[in-house]
């Protein structure tokens, strides 16, 4: 597998003289998380650094992890809980670049419920996104020491779909959202943030890094390999600072790009002022002890941590330290 | 290397094997008619673990047979739990509930020509909606936990087997049912006696294909919320935390409750018409 | 006119029927709303509140109607917000595997009427197979595919499509191909018909209504796999991908129009495989 992969990473080498192939795998649909790589290609960032960048879109049955692992992609976007859960799973992943200073997730309740600190979840039905999503949320029930497994005293979690019905028709409690996403279609539904009580995981100090950029570590090992990523992570930066600096325009650019036609300029726009708000402060480095942040959080699971041991060598700044020198 | 080319060996052996087998007197037992698809299935698991090993494929892409089976030992229990939310409360009642409909419908249809003018198009309309598309707001009406499931699953197998039962009660010959209007038979006496039976191929071929289709139906709709257990669940999760030998376990325990169903949806077929051409081999 | 007022009545009825679930199911949530605003509505100003949301748990037919129409003629064909382009994509897919499922479907069901081996070792796998849920499988197959080189997302999804289409022409055709009784088998004997005669003259001809009949379940089939096949390839493109689209944003609307879209192509491919049906049995002489 290995030997198949760098054949086919030569091959590309050896037709490419010119322009060298990136592709990119995204966690989600084409939205504005991830307006830094589109207005990059847009801008024509990646092409001043001699990079054709294919930007491949997730989605909900498309595990970013198992793309990279199958030679999908070179690159990917994904949240650190996913790729340390995986890289304990024997698949050595490495972060050379976190675009993302902070994390978007929190937990909207209906304040009707009468939850109004995390105390009150007890016996309260709690969605929850799977699919590797779930294990910051795991983690902060671990610390809270609350049961996941529907007991009594303990949550009954369901796993939720991808929009917020299941608040909206009261099946659950609270749900998980994302600041930037799933909260404003609350609020688009009707619901008043009065009538909502949200709990941020960076307020509750359980966040874990989220939208890092992460290579196998073996591809890394080839100079040249490294190289083009210095290259990509210095044009992907470029156009974050871009896109923070632009919101709407970043957001136009995104709607561009969105090949579903169901993307709404009002919505990308909104999305795009919230993502500035966590891209802000971070020049792509990786702040170690955020980083430190996410592993103790993660090991903190109880009976059944996410991640075991404390990983070595799961991030490095070789590639921001070159591509932030110039 | 050496790996996979044993296990093109073994293949090669066991289908020349296969073959000498199916044209013996063994063929004609009931142990020959399982012998042969279990050896079939075995090469399959064989040259599977020698394509794995053989080229060193990633276990986070295809995990070997070996690997998987060492899973389900470990994971009896959860996979039961898994089994007992989706298959036993999701697809079997959703299967009776959309087969006893579709068999009423086909009657009431049959009984009235308008209504067969009427209900016929729009039916075959209304149930060729994708399943897909209806998953999320079944899931949205009746909640998270198995209701929706089955719910999901009487819409998805009441097409075929409607389809298939409006064709089977067309079946029977002018003659036959010139016949027993002869005789001076009821509508209900005709149908009880004649067109019924002369349906049967028919309908239990739309019951085979629907069988299949509820427990896909079931796993489908889990995709869209669920509890935290059933199999549909377990799919969609573990292929999110790179477990994909829990993934192919509960495949699985998937393959062998839909062949346990089809089984036993065959065995009754045999039972009841031992009278067609199609069951002499 | 004899011919549509059947379908008039019932499409009346079900039109009647949706209206009336649509304000009872959408009431909870006018109810729920005035509760939060610490108000209460009459029945009689609930009802037009049931019928303008942007959420709705159900929405009632005009809704879904102008949706459909927006997506349908509101904009250029090909434009990524037409539910005609998006359709398209859907019917390419569909069309693939469909062929492919027939293709696969056909060659099966011959070999495993004639060879014994055949029958007794791939015919209970292939019912296996179609236990399997492909949705599981999906995210597989487009990996595999990319490992192998194809990296574009028709493939993946004609194997979809074909994976859950091949079978019900499979079954239908071993079916059809062995209903001859053994009284016509004998008749060709005694011609000296070789074994290739048999099969054209009498097993195919004997197969046909069979294997028409498997045709409108197996587009249908197809047309689900290429649907599920949407979802994992990147929700990019087509129907599939609308409707989960539609579902992730909570836009309902944007869901059921493509679901309805979904239905019109759906009909129209079971409408075309009928009329192909009835061609051909005028063809082989069937009384109709």
């Amino acid at each position: 597998m290995k030997r198949l992969m760098t054949a086919a990473f030569v091959a590309a080498l050896g037709t490419g003289a010119q322009a060298e192939d990136v592709t990119l795998q995204l966690k989600w649909v084409t939205q504005a998380q991830f307006a830094g790589y589109y207005v990059a290609q847009a801008k024509g960032f990646y092409e001043e650094e001699g990079l054709n960048v294919t930007i491949l879109p997730g989605g909900p049955d498309i595990a970013p992890t198992q793309v990279i692992a199958g030679g999908g992609a070179d690159v990917m976007v994904d949240w650190m809980p996913a790729a340390l859960a995986a890289r304990e799973k024997g698949l050595p992943l490495v972060n050379i670049a976190q675009p993302f200073a902070s994390s978007g997730m929190m937990l909207t309740c209906l304040a009707e419920t009468g939850i109004k600190t995390p105390a009150d979840f007890a016996d309260k039905t709690l969605g929850v996104w799977f699919f590797g999503n779930e294990y910051p949320f795991l983690s902060w029930m671990a610390t809270l020491g609350l049961a996941t497994d529907g007991s009594p005293g303990g949550v009954t979690v369901l796993k939720q779909g991808f929009n917020v019905d299941p608040l909206l028709q009261k099946q659950a409690a609270c749900i998980s959202t994302m600041t930037y996403n799933e909260y404003w279609q609350v609020i688009d539904a009707g619901i008043t943030p009065e009538q909502l009580v949200t709990f941020k995981y960076e307020d509750q100090g359980v966040a874990t890094l989220e939208d890092g950029l992460y290579v196998l570590e073996d591809r890394l090992a080839d100079p040249a390999f490294a190289e083009t990523m210095v290259k990509f992570v210095r044009a992907s930066m470029k156009g974050w600072k871009y896109a923070e600096a632009n919101s709407d325009e970043a957001a136009m650019i995104v709607l561009e790009n969105d090949q579903t036609g169901a993307q709404t300029e009002n919505h990308q726009k909104r999305m795009m002022g919230e993502i500035a708000k966590l891209t802000a402060g971070s020049n792509g480095a990786l702040d170690v002890a955020a980083a430190e942040r996410t592993v103790a959080t993660l090991l903190a699971g109880g009976s059944d941590p996410v991640i075991t041991k404390a990983p070595e060598g799961a991030w490095t700044s070789a590639i921001t330290d070159a591509a932030l020198a110039n | 290397m050496t790996a996979l080319w044993v296990a093109v060996a073994v293949w090669l052996g066991a289908w020349a094997l296969n073959v000498a087998l199916a044209g013996s007197a063994l063929a004609r037992r009931p142990f020959g008619r399982l012998l042969v698809p279990l050896i079939f299935g075995a090469t399959v698991l064989v040259l599977w673990e020698g394509l794995v090993r053989g080229l060193g494929v990633a276990p986070v892409i295809l995990p070997a047979p070996s690997v998987i089976a060492a899973k389900i030992a470990v994971e009896l229990p959860t996979l039961w739990a898994d089994f007992a939310q989706t298959i036993l409360k999701g697809a079997i009642p959703g299967f009776l509930i959309g087969a006893g409909a579709a068999f009423v419908v086909a009657v009431a249809i049959d009984r009235s020509p308008f209504l067969q003018r009427g209900l016929l198009p729009v039916g075959n309309f209304v149930a060729a909606l994708p399943i897909v598309g209806l998953a999320p707001i079944l899931v949205m009406w009746f909640g998270f936990d198995w209701q929706s499931k089955a719910a999901v699953v009487v819409v998805m197998v009441f097409f075929p087997i409607l389809v298939n039962m409006v064709a089977g009660l067309q079946a029977s010959e002018r003659m036959q049912r010139d016949l027993m209007a002869t005789w001076g038979a009821s509508y209900w006496q005709s149908l009880w006696k004649l067109r019924l039976p002369a349906a049967m191929p028919f309908i239990f071929n739309g019951l085979k294909i629907a069988s299949t289709l509820a427990l896909i139906g079931a796993i489908v709709a889990e995709f869209f919320g669920s509890p935290i257990y059933g199999m549909g669940f377990r799919i969609s999760t573990e292929v999110g935390r790179l477990g994909l030998d829990m993934v192919w376990a509960t495949i699985a325990v998937a393959a062998l409750a839909g062949s346990a169903l089809y089984g036993l949806i065959t065995l009754i077929e045999r039972w009841v018409t031992f009278w067609h051409p199609s069951q002499r081999h | 006119m004899s011919r549509a007022l059947p379908i008039l009545t019932v499409l009346a009825g079900i039109v009647v029927i949706w209206y009336a679930a649509a304000v009872w199911m959408n009431s909870t949530w006018v109810y729920d709303q005035a509760e939060r605003a610490g108000t209460t509505v009459s029945f009689a100003e609930m009802v037009p509140q049931t019928m303008t949301q942007d959420r709705p748990l159900l929405p009632p037919p005009h809704q879904v109607g102008a949706e459909l129409w927006k997506g349908l003629f509101g904009q250029a064909v090909t434009s990524k917000r037409s539910l005609v382009y998006h359709g398209y994509v859907t019917f390419k897919g569909t069309m693939m595997g469909f062929a492919l499922g027939i293709i696969v479907g056909v060659a099966l069901a011959m070999s495993i009427v004639r060879f014994r081996v055949m029958d007794m070792s791939v015919m209970p796998w292939a019912i296996i197979s179609q236990t399997i849920p492909i949705v599981a499988l999906a995210p597989m197959i487009i990996v595999v595919s990319s490992q192998l080189g194809l990296t574009g997302r028709d493939v993946p999804k004609a194997i979809i499509a074909a994976y859950l289409s091949f079978f019900p022409v499979l079954v239908s055709m071993v079916k059809g191909l062995r209903s001859p009784d053994q009284m016509q088998l004998d008749l060709l004997r005694t011609y000296g018909a070789s074994e290739a005669a048999t099969f054209l003259k009498l097993r195919l001809p004997a197969s046909m209504p069979y294997f028409f009949a498997s045709l409108k379940v197996a587009i249908a089939a197809s047309l689900v796999g290429t649907i599920v096949g949407e979802l994992p390839t990147g929700a990019i493109e087509g129907l599939g991908a609308r409707m989960l689209i539609g579902s992730q944003f909570g836009e309902p609307l944007i869901m059921w129009a493509a679901l309805f879209a979904a239905a019109i192509l759906a009909g129209l491919l079971i409408v075309t495989v009928g009329l192909l049906e009835g061609m051909a049995r005028r063809r082989m002489g069937v009384p109709a």
